[in-house]
C-alpha cells in the first residue's frame, strides 16, 4: 500500500488522487483528502490534515470528512472542507460554515468580445472601483433600515427584484432562485443587523474581488453552449459574501453552543468546531439565522452585478440588455445545507462509516461546504431547470494573475464528496509571508506590462497579499478535479480588470 | 510586552503578552489594529469607553475583540490606542462567574486611512496563559 507521511498523519493511498486518513482515537469515520501528490505535499505543510482530522469527532458525521484538492489550513474546520452529518442525530456547526456565510462567486456573461474592450481597460477599471463599494467602511449601494435588512434577509433575491436591481431571469439562475426557504430574520441579531444596514452591495476587502475576464478555451462545446459561453467572450466574475451581518451571525451562534451545550464542546479537539446537536432549538435557530445570512449575500453579490451593468453600459455606451449582461450562475462556498443522500446505516438506523453499514438509505445530512462548492451532477433535481440537462454550473476563480474555470457537477460527485468539488487555488502562503516578498505596486505594474491585466485596489497591501504566486496552481486543482469527476472542465477564463477592496 | 502578528496560511494571529491580564488583552487588540492597518496615524480620532462582560477568561477576551470588530463596523471608525483599565470577576450567584471589562479606544475614521477588513475573531489555537512575568495570549483572526 503506498502511504504519505506527515508530521505524525499517515495517509493511505485509497486510488489516484484519493487518500485516506484511517479512524483512529476519537475519529467517528476516516478522513479524506483529494489531492495529487504534489498538492498533498502543499496540504500537509500547515494544519489542514489535523484539521480535516479534527472535524471527524463531529458527532452524525457520516462516510468521512473531506478535504477538496484546493485545501488549506482555516480554524477549526479546514477552507475546503466537507462534513456531512447527520440531521436527525448529528449537528450543526457555524464554524464549519465559516464567518463569511455564503461567500460565493457569480460568473456574468456579456455578447462583448476581447476585441470589443481593448484600450477601454483603464475607464472599464476606473469606473468599477468608482461606483463599486469596496475596503473596509467603504458603505454599499443601498443604504436600508432594519426593516429592510429583515426584507432583504427572509425573501433574498425576490427583494431585488421587487426595488429593482434585478430582472427575472437572474433569479431563474441561481440556487434555490435565489432565495433559501427557512430564513428566519428574528433568529439573525440586531448587532448582526446594524453591521449589515450599511454593507448592502459591497465587496468588502481581503480576497473578494470583482473581475472582467475574456474566456480563453472551451474544453466541452456541448455543455459550454448550454452555458451560453465561447471562445474570446467577456464574462465577470464577483467573489464576495454576507459581510458583517454574517461575520457576526457565526460568532453569535458560537458563544450561544459554547454557554448551552458546553458537554458536546468538551467532547471536540477545538473549540472553533462547537456544534448545536440536530433536533436542539439552537440547531433550529442557527440555521434560520444561517439561510437569513445566506440570502443577505445574495442580494449582496446581486446589487454589485446589477451596478456592474450600468457601469459597462456608460462605457460602452449600449444597454446591458443588448450587451446580453445576464447571470450564468452563483455558487456559495460557506454554507450548511440539509439534503438528502445516499448513506450506509448501521442496526440501530444510524448513518455509520462505510465499512459498517448493513443497508443504504437516503438520509437528511447537513452538508457543511466551507471552502467547497456544491456540484450537482446532470439530471438531479436540485439543479436549476436551465442546467438540469448538462449540470450545475461550478465557478473556480484562480488568482487575479491566473486564470478561472468554469466546471460542471461531475457524475462521481454524489458518490465522493457528496455534490462537492474545491472552490478556488486555495491559498499557499500567509498573508505576512506575502508582504515580505511582494510589493503591490510592482505586482499591479507587473500585471498590466506582462499580461494586460488592470488591477485597481484600496491598498497596495492588499494587491501584495494576493499576489498571484501566494495561491496554488488553479490548473492542478481543477485537473485533479476533472479526472475524478466531481467538476468536470468546461471553460477557462483569463483577467481582463480587477478590482479589490 | 507587546503583541506580535505570526503568520497563518489563510489569515492573521497576534501572538501577545502584558505584565497584567489588562495590559495582555490591551496588546491583543492593538494586534487586532495593526492586523488591519499599516500605518495608523496618531493624532485622529476621539477616545470612547466600553465595557464587555461574559462567563469566563477566555470568553471575555474574545468578547472584548469581537466587540471591537463590532464597533469598528458600526461607528465606520478603525479602534486603537487600547486602554483596559479593569478586569474583574464577580461569583455569581448560579456558581457561573461573570468577568468583566472596562476600558477605552480611539476610534480613527476609516475614511481617513487605508484599512483592510479583519471579519472575525476565532476560538482556534486560542490559548491565554499565565507566564512567569504576566500572561500570554494568541488569537486567531478570520481576514
Amino acid at each position: 500500500m503506498t502511504t504519505f507521511d506527515a508530521d505524525g498523519i499517515t495517509l493511505e493511498r485509497v486510488r489516484e488522487y484519493v487518500w485516506e486518513i484511517p479512524e483512529t482515537g476519537d475519529m467517528r469515520t476516516p478522513a479524506r483528502v483529494l489531492a495529487s501528490e504534489a498538492l498533498l505535499e502543499e496540504i500537509a505543510d500547515d494544519k489542514t490534515l489535523e484539521q480535516i482530522t479534527n472535524t471527524t469527532h463531529l458527532p452524525g458525521i457520516t462516510k468521512y470528512a473531506i478535504c477538496m484538492p484546493d485545501g488549506h489550513q482555516g480554524y477549526g474546520f479546514p477552507v475546503g472542507g466537507v462534513g456531512a452529518l447527520d440531521a436527525e442525530n448529528g449537528c450543526i456547526s457555524p464554524g464549519a460554515v465559516g464567518y463569511d456565510i455564503n461567500c460565493g462567486v457569480r460568473m456574468m456573461r456579456t455578447n462583448l468580445t476581447y476585441d470589443e474592450l481593448r484600450g477601454r481597460e483603464e475607464e472599464l477599471v476606473d469606473s468599477l472601483f468608482a461606483n463599486i463599494p469596496s475596503g473596509l467602511g467603504g458603505g454599499g449601494i443601498v443604504e436600508a433600515g432594519v426593516d429592510t435588512v429583515d426584507e432583504i434577509l427572509a425573501r433574498g433575491v425576490d427583494w431585488a427584484l421587487e426595488n429593482g436591481h434585478a430582472v427575472e431571469d437572474d433569479l431563474l439562475h441561481c440556487e434555490d432562485e435565489g432565495m433559501r426557504e427557512g430564513a428566519d430574520p428574528d433568529k439573525v441579531s440586531q448587532k448582526a443587523k446594524d453591521r449589515g444596514k450599511n454593507q448592502i452591495g459591497s465587496l468588502g476587502s481581503g480576497n473578494h474581488f470583482l473581475e472582467v475576464q475574456r474566456v480563453t478555451d472551451i474544453f466541452d462545446d456541448e455543455v459550454g453552449e448550454a452555458y451560453g459561453l465561447s471562445e474570446d467572450q467577456i464574462v465577470v466574475l464577483i467573489h464576495c459574501g454576507s459581510r458583517g451581518l454574517g461575520h457576526q451571525t457565526c460568532n453569535d451562534y458560537l458563544r450561544k453552543i459554547e454557554q448551552q451545550h458546553q458537554g458536546l464542546l468538551n467532547q471536540l479537539p477545538d473549540k472553533e468546531l462547537a456544534a448545536a446537536p440536530a433536533g436542539s432549538q439552537l440547531a433550529e435557530d442557527y440555521y434560520g439565522a444561517m439561510n437569513a445570512a445566506i440570502n443577505f449575500a445574495w442580494v449582496n453579490r446581486q446589487l454589485i452585478m446589477h451596478r456592474t451593468r450600468q457601469v459597462f453600459e456608460r462605457v460602452f455606451d449600449r444597454s446591458w440588455e443588448e450587451m446580453e449582461m445576464d447571470l450564468l450562475y452563483d455558487v456559495a462556498h460557506n454554507i450548511a445545507k440539509k439534503e438528502t443522500h445516499e448513506v450506509g446505516v448501521g442496526p440501530e438506523g444510524r448513518p455509520v462509516r462505510d465499512g459498517d453499514a448493513g443497508e443504504r438509505e437516503e438520509r437528511e445530512l447537513y452538508v457543511h461546504r466551507k471552502g467547497a462548492t456544491r456540484a450537482f451532477p446532470a439530471g438531479h433535481p436540485e439543479v436549476p431547470a436551465a442546467y438540469r440537462d448538462v449540470g450545475q454550473p461550478v465557478i473556480i476563480p484562480g488568482s487575479m494573475g491566473a486564470g478561472s474555470y468554469v466546471l460542471r457537477g461531475g457524475e462521481n460527485s454524489m458518490d465522493l464528496t457528496f455534490g462537492s468539488t474545491a472552490h478556488g487555488a486555495g491559498r499557499l502562503m500567509s498573508r505576512t509571508q506575502a508582504k515580505n516578498e511582494y510589493w503591490g505596486g510592482d505586482v499591479q505594474q507587473q500585471l498590466r506590462e506582462q499580461n494586460q491585466i488592470y488591477v485597481k485596489a484600496q491598498s497596495g497591501a492588499t494587491v501584495a497579499e494576493e499576489a498571484p504566486g501566494v495561491y496554488k496552481d488553479v490548473d492542478e486543482v481543477v485537473r485533479v478535479s476533472d479526472e475524478l469527476g466531481i467538476g468536470d472542465k468546461v471553460a477557462r477564463t483569463f483577467p481582463v480588470c480587477n478590482i479589490k477592496g | 510586552m507587546g503583541f506580535e502578528l505570526r503568520a497563518h496560511t489563510a489569515d492573521i494571529a497576534v501572538s501577545a503578552t502584558g505584565a497584567s491580564l489588562e495590559a495582555t488583552f490591551a496588546a491583543v487588540a492593538d494586534g487586532l489594529a495593526a492586523a488591519s492597518c499599516e500605518e495608523i496615524p496618531v493624532d485622529t480620532g476621539e477616545r470612547f469607553s466600553l465595557a464587555v462582560t461574559a462567563e469566563s477568561r477566555e470568553a471575555l477576551l474574545f468578547d472584548y475583540l469581537d466587540e471591537l470588530i463590532y464597533l469598528r463596523d458600526v461607528r465606520a471608525e478603525l479602534p486603537v490606542d487600547h486602554r483596559v483599565d479593569s478586569i474583574d470577576v464577580d461569583p455569581a450567584t448560579d456558581g457561573a462567574d461573570e468577568w468583566h471589562l472596562e476600558g477605552s479606544t480611539r476610534g480613527v475614521p476609516l475614511a481617513e486611512i487605508d484599512a483592510r477588513e479583519v471579519k472575525a475573531v476565532t476560538y482556534s489555537e486560542m490559548r491565554l496563559e499565565r507566564a512567569d512575568d504576566g500572561w500570554e495570549a494568541y488569537v486567531v483572526f478570520d481576514v
